[in-house]
């Protein structure tokens, strides 16, 4: 059975003067049938450029990305159409990503009517179905987007990229732009959905909570690459790379004492017009030798993949960061688990 | 007219508006020459092309409520009659130039390939006064309303293509739009559905603004003898006529010039006032 989703060396270069920005760069990873991979990492490290050069939203300048075993960077533009309805993306700005001048019920039926999808009253009815899958009501189809508040819209953007009845959804950090309590409305909301209709989600985000919430596996991206790849527990047990335990480190923490010994990373992203030679994270890795300085490093490691030189001979993570997020995070991931249980009570 | 086609859509920017005395005012005003031009055949108590040597140049009066001109032809008349060709040539010239230039200012925002190219095009034209327009046209096809039409929308086409790229080069940029083309959608249906919808509220305002101006250009045009040819009434034409008699009988050039001055302030301050009603910053 070939993957859902084959990523393979691809890169995004944005001619600028005399060089190029290498925004992504050889980026390579799989995504299997109802899997959740998270892409995370900070930001301009190139998430949302990878996310839109899979759905090929973007030109890519390079590498190949099958799905279903079919090469989509060479489809024609009848072909994509076709691709379209079997991928789709939920965007991270509820605001910005409805046209405040059709109604819901429009924006929602038009990816149907686009595909020639059914009759009008088949559309109708399926696009009142979809309304009730995300938690909204069949009246709600007549209003426009400025009535709804930021949870409501973000619900809206799920039944649209549903309404093809999609294989793969590109999440773009679809709850970082909502506040906490509706976060894990959201995120069970997509949960359930994954499980009802067996989605694979490619989901970007910058929040460790919600990734360890939502991921079955993790990717963790810096500077157009991918610097580890692993199963979730496995990612946060054991954080391999030096730049995947800065990231884990990096969660605040409300107890000062249990610090640990983890630095804190020093100097900022380096350029991605002009990066590092060797391993793009050398500038700020504290771990960094000689051969880090000319050498790319290759991946290694099998499916905890981690890309660093010094992956084998790193010291064990610092005993107070050992499987650990923050308490605040985990406080969140209570409040997901619960609401997702209430969710499932009510039903 | 713009203000009522843009109405449905918002309902407050025309509130807004309204609380605007002079906005208020000027959009009365508006929909009452509109509504003098359309129905001048009704309220024109003469016929305006019929000449009266007895009563040739006459004063304001009972008789004549805008008195006479030079051919005795009632100057009351000949104001409806010549707003209803001052309108029409104006609202002609806005509408072709118009939608060319907004085709052409889509197609920019949208094919960024083609932009370089159709906006250089686009200052070559503004890069000519209107005036000239005329004048060439004019030579070219002999003066009259459709030179004056068809200089005036080609003056209009580079306006409109820069308003219009501007505004959808920012509405490009959204999220709904690669939503859009995350869904498949053909180019025709994204721009129609997603990205001139949403540019309207800038090309309503620019489109009020501009037809005030067009009007004085048409005018000018048609003052300078390029335009509307007698008998035909039409403003411009009709201020011309009367700078022969100018100290003799003053109104017959300061009446349709007051005309030309009131319906250009009247879309003027209707712009304004638009912008301001449809841009949200500036709502209090």
């Amino acid at each position: 059975m070939t993957h859902l989703l084959e990523v393979i060396d691809i890169a995004k270069h944005y001619p600028a003067g005399k060089g190029a920005v290498k925004a992504v760069d050889g980026v390579s990873f799989t995504l299997e049938r109802g899997e959740t991979l998270a892409l995370v990492g900070e930001s301009g490290c190139g998430k949302s450029t990878t996310a839109r050069l899979v759905l090929r939203l973007i030109e890519l300048s390079g590498g190949t990305v099958r799905f279903n075993g079919e090469d989509i960077t060479a489809l024609s533009p009848a072909e994509l159409r076709r691709f379209r309805r079997k991928a789709q993306i939920i965007f991270q700005d509820p605001y910005a990503s409805l046209n405040p001048r059709l109604r819901v019920g429009d924006t929602i039926m038009e990816p149907m009517e686009v595909h020639g999808i059914g009759t009008p009253a088949e559309r109708r009815a399926r696009m009142e179905e979809l309304l009730g899958l995300v938690g909204l009501a069949p009246y709600h189809a007549q209003r426009y987007p400025h009535e709804f508040s930021g949870g409501q819209r973000q619900r809206i953007g799920i039944a649209r990229a549903l309404a093809v009845q999609p294989e793969l959804v590109v999440c773009d950090e679809p709850v970082s732009a909502l506040d906490v309590s509706i976060q894990a409305q959201v995120v069970n909301l997509l949960k359930d959905l994954q499980a009802r209709f067996g989605l694979s989600f490619l989901f970007i985000a910058h929040d460790l909570a919600v990734v360890k919430h939502m991921a079955d596996r993790v990717a963790v991206m810096y500077l157009g690459r991918i610097v580890e790849v692993a199963e979730k527990n496995a990612l946060f047990d054991n954080p391999r790379h030096p730049y995947t335990r800065a990231l884990l480190a990096a969660i605040p923490h409300p107890d000062p004492g249990r610090r640990g010994h983890v630095t804190p990373l020093g100097g900022d992203l380096p350029s991605p017009l002009n990066p590092p030679p060797g391993c793009h994270f050398h500038t700020r890795c504290p771990f960094a030798t000689e051969i880090c300085r000319k050498d790319d490093p290759v991946p290694t490691g099998g499916a905890h993949s981690v890309t660093c030189h010094h992956a084998d001979t790193l010291p064990p993570m610092g005993a107070a960061y050992q499987g650990h997020i923050s308490e605040t995070a985990v406080r969140r991931l209570a409040l997901y688990a619960e609401a997702s249980a209430a969710r499932a009570g009510a039903e | 007219m713009s203000a009522t086609v843009a109405a449905p859509r918002r309902p407050s920017a025309l509130r807004m508006m309204l609380r605007d005395t002079g906005a208020a005012v000027s959009l009365v005003f508006v929909v009452l020459i509109v509504l003098a031009a359309i129905f001048a055949p009704f309220l024109a108590p003469k016929d305006p092309y019929e000449t009266d040597l007895m009563a040739i140049m006459q004063p304001p009066s009972a008789e004549y409520w805008f008195g006479t001109d030079g051919q005795g032809r009632d100057l009351f008349a000949r104001t409806l009659y010549g707003l209803q060709v001052t309108l029409f040539m104006g609202l002609a010239s806005l509408i072709v130039g118009g939608v060319i230039g907004a085709v052409v200012g889509f197609l920019a925002a949208y094919y960024r390939r083609l932009d370089g190219l159709l906006m250089r095009l686009m200052d070559i034209l503004l890069s000519f006064p209107a005036i000239l327009f005329g004048l060439a046209l004019a030579a070219i096809f002999g003066p009259g309303l459709t030179s004056v039409i068809f200089a005036l929308s080609i003056a209009t086409i580079p306006l409109m293509a820069r308003i219009v790229r501007g505004a959808a080069v920012v509405v490009m940029g959204l999220d709904y739009i690669e939503a859009a083309r995350a869904i498949g959608m053909k180019d025709a249906r994204l721009i129609l559905r997603h990205l001139a919808p949403n540019c309207l509220s800038p090309i309503f305002v620019f489109a009020t603004l501009r037809l005030g101006q067009v009007i004085l250009l048409g005018s000018a045009l048609s003052f300078l003898g390029l335009g509307a040819q007698p008998p035909v009434a039409e403003l411009g034409a009709m201020a011309s006529q009367g700078r022969n008699f100018l100290f003799i009988a003053p109104h017959i050039s300061v009446i349709p010039s007051v005309a030309i001055f009131l319906v250009v302030l009247a879309f003027n301050v209707l712009g304004d006032a638009l912008r301001d009603a449809l841009d949200p910053r500036l709502r209090i």
